[in-house]
């Protein structure tokens, strides 16, 4: 009976996982064996054609590693960055704690479009930073900010900087402060406490920020799309084109499943690497 | 050897003054117990001693050396925390070498050292588990290995009873006092349960509102207490409200509202002001109404296997007496209450709120 009320309490999240995860995955899957035709989204009968023309091609392929590398960044940027935030929020007091961690999630309260637009006016060629640069006379060129890798993961940190501070700030918070004492009384100085306590400790948490913040970075439209202005190539771009663009269903599904599989495949690893036996 | 002696020492917390001065001195070996409610000081006192709090005035001395300005990594201490507070992502045998290679032992010597410490604990089958895979007394035993094995100058003991269950907390007490008096380390150990303090300890400190109130053996604190509430914070006290008439040869005579009169001895404290008298509750016999020093009537009756507890009220107000299940007094019926005058004891009266029995 018990059983029974359970299976039926999750049917609501059921269905709409299976209608709205399951169900896209698998026509996505189907499409990308589609054979390509001109003048409309996919032929007749199926082929490889897709992952075929992904792979052969360097413009396509080079997308990928592209892609990686931007999530990888983002990834280690918010890490670099976060963990001293969420430090610093876990040990503030009570009053302050509330105001930080607004402070945090502001970033949420406006659209990625404007935000990303937002970095365009900063680090445009002639944007606030370089126009300033070149007033004072400090540059003749402006600065390559943009348009590159440079900016994208800039960005993307600004916007995915939440995502890594608050499961660390949550792995921090669940600490009990008594292990930083008793290390010290073991005779550790504080550096070797963070190093080989609260870091390990925190790992749930960097575990977590991280593969939150790469499946991010890696599936994000907009901040390539505006920042890197078409020059940094992302295999989400590549998949939008191809699909609206270009018109050509297969393609675009296969590169999408491409890209969703590289990525998983990375998880997969980072998460074999940080196992913690004992948690 | 290391004596630990504390010179007024003063904590404050912005303008509330947490330890107002307190001074206290601890024999080499000696198994000291700091006893006292929450918020008495007592926990305050012990991260003084460890570091974890710096001091507002006075000094501690490990040995005559003044540490109160050293960091808590450099003053040489073992520690056992409420929470044991075991590093949860390293092994059991991690874990105790975790002080040792803060020291830079080598790594045979720290295997050794780890080998013994957990022998001692009788924890060497579980050297690979983690923290996690323990029970709470085995996590306890742990703690306890990690803060010995660096062989520390003196031992901190912060409630390490107090997350375990009754039957489990009786066994580690013996095991604690027996393992402290094996290594014979100096040991400031802080409790709120005075049963843990009284059956563990050389010494038991009662602590009030930041200060020492008494710093004596068990039996001193729970025969010989110095204020009513310290008599009524050990154990169970009657505290009662008799006329009492010094006399010149150093003793006390009370009387009895029946007219009966007790000598007893004066104690040293309290020459001035109001006193009362302590009795403890098993130190009172039940007899017939007539051949009672005063006459009472019981009012409830306690059944716990080992005693029976009876309240009994009286002209001097209501008393507790803990008597032998032979007895087989009824609720309602009139008794009568004979006291021991060796084993009455006069206690300043407090102007304080007392303390609720614990």
């Amino acid at each position: 009976m018990k059983r029974l009320r359970a299976t039926f309490l999750i049917l609501p999240a059921a269905t709409l996982i299976f209608l709205f995860v399951v169900l896209p995955y698998v026509t996505v899957l189907v499409m990308s064996f589609r054979a390509p035709a001109d003048g409309q989204p996919y032929g007749e009968g199926f082929s490889l054609a897709g992952y075929a023309q992904f792979f052969n091609e360097g413009y396509y392929a080079w997308s990928l590693p592209q892609s990686l590398v931007l999530g990888i960044l983002t990834t280690f940027v918010c890490l670099i960055l976060g963990y001293p935030v969420a430090l610093h929020i876990a040990k503030a007091s009570k009053r302050w704690r509330g105001l930080l961690y607004g402070i945090v999630l502001s970033p949420l309260l406006i659209g990625i479009v404007i935000r990303s637009y937002g970095w365009t006016i900063l680090l445009g060629n002639s944007g606030v930073i370089n126009s300033t640069l070149r007033q004072f006379g400090l540059i003749e060129r402006p600065l390559p900010l943009m348009y590159n890798n440079f900016g994208v993961v800039l960005a993307l940190a600004h916007v995915f900087l939440p995502f890594m501070v608050l499961p660390l700030l949550s792995a921090l918070q669940s600490m009990d402060p008594a292990l930083g004492q008793a290390a010290r009384s073991l005779g550790a100085k504080p550096f070797t406490i963070f190093r080989r306590i609260t870091f390990p400790v925190s790992m749930p948490g960097v575990q977590t920020g991280c593969i939150l913040v790469f499946v991010l970075a890696i599936s994000s439209y907009v901040t390539p799309a505006l920042v890197g202005g078409m020059r940094v190539k992302t295999t989400t771009l590549l998949v939008i084109d191809a699909l609206i663009d270009q018109f050509q269903w297969p393609f675009g599904s296969a590169m999408a499943l491409i890209l969703a599989v590289s990525a998983g495949l990375i998880v997969l690893i980072f998460a074999r690497l940080t196992a913690m036996k004992w948690n | 050897m290391t004596e630990v002696s504390l010179r007024s020492l003063v904590k404050r917390y912005g303008k509330t003054e947490a330890l107002k001065g307190i001074s206290l001195h601890v024999r080499h070996g000696e198994f000291v117990s700091l006893l006292g409610p929450s918020g008495c000081g007592k926990s305050t006192t012990l991260k003084c001693i460890a570091g974890f709090e710096e001091v507002s005035g006075g000094q501690i001395l490990f040995d005559e050396r003044d540490i109160s300005r050293k960091l808590p990594e450099d003053r040489d201490i073992g520690m056992v925390f409420q929470s044991y507070a075991l590093f949860p992502h390293m092994t059991v045998a991690q874990n105790l070498a975790f002080g040792l290679e803060m020291r830079r032992v080598p790594k045979v010597e720290i295997a050794e050292r780890i080998a013994r410490a957990m022998d001692m604990v009788q924890l060497s089958a579980h050297a690979e588990r983690y923290p996690k895979a323990l029970s709470g007394g085995q996590q306890q035993r742990v703690a306890l290995a990690r803060a010995l094995v660096i062989e520390p100058a003196i031992l901190l003991l912060d409630e390490p009873l107090a997350n375990l269950d009754a039957k489990l907390r009786d066994e580690m007490r013996g095991f604690i006092r027996d393992l402290q008096k094996r290594v014979g380390i100096t040991t400031l150990y802080v409790t709120h349960d005075q049963g843990e303090a009284m059956t563990m300890s050389d010494r038991v400190v009662v602590m009030f509102d930041g200060q020492i109130a008494q710093a004596a053996s068990p039996e001193e604190i729970y025969d010989h207490p110095t204020s009513e509430r310290v008599a009524r914070f050990v154990g169970n006290a009657n505290i009662l409200d008799l006329a009492v008439s010094p006399r010149g040869d150093g003793q006390l005579d009370l009387v009895l509202p029946g007219g009966h009169l007790l000598r007893v001895e004066r104690p040293a404290c309290g020459a001035g002001g109001g006193m009362r008298v302590m009795a403890r509750p098993e130190q009172i016999a039940l007899t017939e109404p007539a051949a009672g020093q005063i006459g009472g009537r019981v009012a409830k009756r306690y059944f716990s296997g080992r005693h029976v507890e009876y309240h009994v009220e009286t002209d001097v107000g209501p008393v507790v007496v803990v008597a032998p299940t032979t007895h087989a007094v009824r609720e309602g019926e009139a008794v009568g209450l004979r006291f021991d005058p060796q084993r009455l004891w006069p206690v300043p009266s407090a102007e304080a709120p007392a303390e609720g029995r614990e």
